[in-house]
């Protein structure tokens, strides 16, 4: 598979990319980002297509958590496109510049966006129960009972039903991230962006947590996923993209990438990795 | 008579060889006017608290605000508000509501009256002490606002906006209520202040405590050092109070994060006058509430 080489945004105007970029769940055009004097994303370009996992690897400092960050806008970008299902997120286009959309729009769109975090975030003075009901009863205006019955569901499907009235200091980091999935996926997200989720975890407890990343796979859940969990990679992914110093070096299906990566990077990195974990 | 001098030299400090008069000190300790003196000095302090507690708390959304202008405001204030005496504050306040007529309308009030109250709290004095002492507090507060809020960790901001949340709802639901439990210990020291700063109020001649004692009596009876003592009395009677509360809503909100069964054991006394042994705090991690388990 040859590496994705998009054309540039610019020759397409604000009124047909709503309808061709609308197939796909993301459509990334060439994002660049900037901290500060630091050119962190160098025109990145990618697309997702709804019910597809795609798991990002590259070394740190490549820009691969910060492109992920880019997808909910968490992160502003300073040139290029993001569009989920064709709607343009974080900005709205105006003659052909991006002008900051406004709270409202940008929570909503982001409503629709599940994110799980390195260091899970779950919010320490409410219980397992009351972190997954927050977001639903908050933002959807959801009954709590019914948000209550649905949350319950939720932590039964991540192996947590018996821990639903734990405050998160007193659960172990796999269980704490396996909440904050749960809360992630109350919101009934149409796509899943998981940053290092296992990074900050011990390494007997990476496994449940990757379970439960697999089930949501295996769920027809469209995925983006950071990670330097390779096996994962190997497994669930239906395309692994190689990001390095800013720009998407190499990408394919797990097999081609892992067995006969074509770039001198790619093979450096993976070197580096597989041997890490012999 | 006894004629050691230790005793002597004691007895005079007490005594003043008789001419300190602590029968009077009995006698007025608890009159009528006085105990209503303390409910003003509560009433003003609980009010400027609350008020100056939101003053910071605008003062924070000012200073971190976008506009230049609003962030320029809320320096400028912080800087010219802690940068002047209290006493000037109420002072001033006090004559240039005069000034532009204000207190002609406060005047025709009578709240306290209204209360039941047979001392005169004259209400437009009132106003301008608890207009000073609210903004005064809410200079103080806006940097206890600040260290709070900005204690907690960015993520739990990002992590409620993940989920569709705004920065309003983030902030009510997320980041205020973990801010709150690093705000109560220095909002209770600011409170211990606010009940003493209140007695600057008697130079406007607001009804509070010093003024219902000392400014009232002592002159008409000749014995403002016993008047004085019995203020002091009340100050520490309250100021007291307030720390057992104040060490109560601590324990609620276990700001130290000290196991519950440990400080259980702790009598209330020992907590106050500070005698028991110092625990090890493990410190301050950002967790929930522990009680119930």
């Amino acid at each position: 598979m040859a590496t994705d080489s998009e054309q540039s945004p610019s020759n397409q105007s604000a009124g047909d990319v709503g309808t061709s970029t609308a197939a796909y769940m993301v459509d990334a055009q060439d994002v660049h980002k900037y901290f500060h004097n630091n050119e962190v994303l160098r025109g990145v370009s990618m697309k997702i297509k709804k019910g597809e996992v795609v798991v990002v690897i590259g070394p740190s400092g490549s820009g691969k958590t910060t492109f992920l960050r880019c997808i909910n806008h968490l992160e502003k970008i300073n040139k290029g496109r993001i569009y989920i299902e064709g709607e343009l997120i974080g900005y709205r286009e105006e003659d052909g510049k991006l002008i900051e959309d406004s709270e409202k729009n940008i929570a909503h769109m982001r409503s629709e966006i599940g994110m799980v975090f390195q260091r899970f975030n779950l919010f320490p003075h409410m219980t397992a129960l009351q972190n997954v009901m927050e977001a639903p009863v908050q933002v959807k205006g959801q009954a709590p009972e019914e948000a209550e019955r649905r949350a319950r569901e939720l932590l039964a499907k991540v192996g947590l039903a018996e821990k639903a009235d734990a405050y998160p200091a007193r659960l172990s980091g796999g269980q704490q991230q396996r909440v904050a999935i749960a809360r992630a996926l109350a919101m009934d997200p149409k796509l899943m962006l998981f940053d290092e989720a296992t990074s900050a975890l011990d390494p007997e407890l990476v496994g449940e947590v990757l379970k439960v990343m697999r089930q949501l796979a295996l769920e027809g859940m469209t995925m983006m996923v950071v990670t330097h969990e390779m096996s994962f990679a190997r497994d669930v992914a239906d395309r692994v993209v190689f990001m390095d110093g800013g720009v998407i070096v190499e990408e394919g299906k797990p097999a081609d990438i892992f067995s006969n990566p074509r770039e001198e990077r790619t093979r450096g990195f993976l070197r580096k990795v597989l041997e890490a974990h012999e | 008579m006894n004629t050691n001098p230790i005793v002597k030299f004691f007895e005079y400090l007490f005594t003043l060889n008789g001419a300190f008069r602590w029968d009077l000190v009995f006698k007025y300790i608890f009159n009528g006017y006085i105990v209503q003196g303390v409910v003003v000095t509560i009433f003003l302090a609980l009010l400027a608290q609350l008020i100056g507690s939101l003053i910071g708390l605008l003062l924070y959304f000012l200073r971190r605000s976008r506009l230049r202008i609003l962030r320029l405001f809320g320096g400028t204030y912080v800087l010219l508000v802690r940068g002047t005496p209290l006493l000037v504050q109420i002072l001033f306040l006090s004559v240039f509501l005069q000034i532009i007529h204000v207190d002609r309308f406060f005047a025709s009030m009578d709240l306290f009256g209204a209360l039941g109250f047979t001392i005169q709290v004259p209400f437009d004095a009132f106003f301008a002490a608890l207009a000073a002492l609210s903004l005064n507090e809410g200079a103080y507060m806006a940097e206890i606002v600040r260290a709070g809020i900005d204690s907690i960790d960015t993520g739990q901001m990002e992590a409620a906006k993940s989920l569709g949340m705004t920065y309003g709802v983030a902030m009510r639901r997320i980041v205020l209520p973990q801010a709150l439990r690093v705000i109560v210990p220095p909002l209770g020291n600011e409170f211990n202040g606010m009940l003493k700063n209140t007695s600057l109020a008697y130079a406007i001649s607001v009804s509070e405590l010093l003024y219902t004692s000392y400014k009232t009596f002592g002159p008409a009876l000749g014995a403002t050092l016993e008047f004085l003592v019995i203020a002091s009395f009340w100050y520490l009677l309250l100021t007291t109070g307030w720390s057992i509360v104040q060490s109560w809503l601590e324990r609620r909100l276990n700001v130290s994060n000290i196991d519950p069964a440990q400080l259980a054991k702790v009598k209330w006394w020992s907590r106050l006058l500070g005698t028991r042994e110092p625990a090890t705090v493990p410190g301050l991690a950002p967790v929930g509430p522990t009680l119930e388990h």
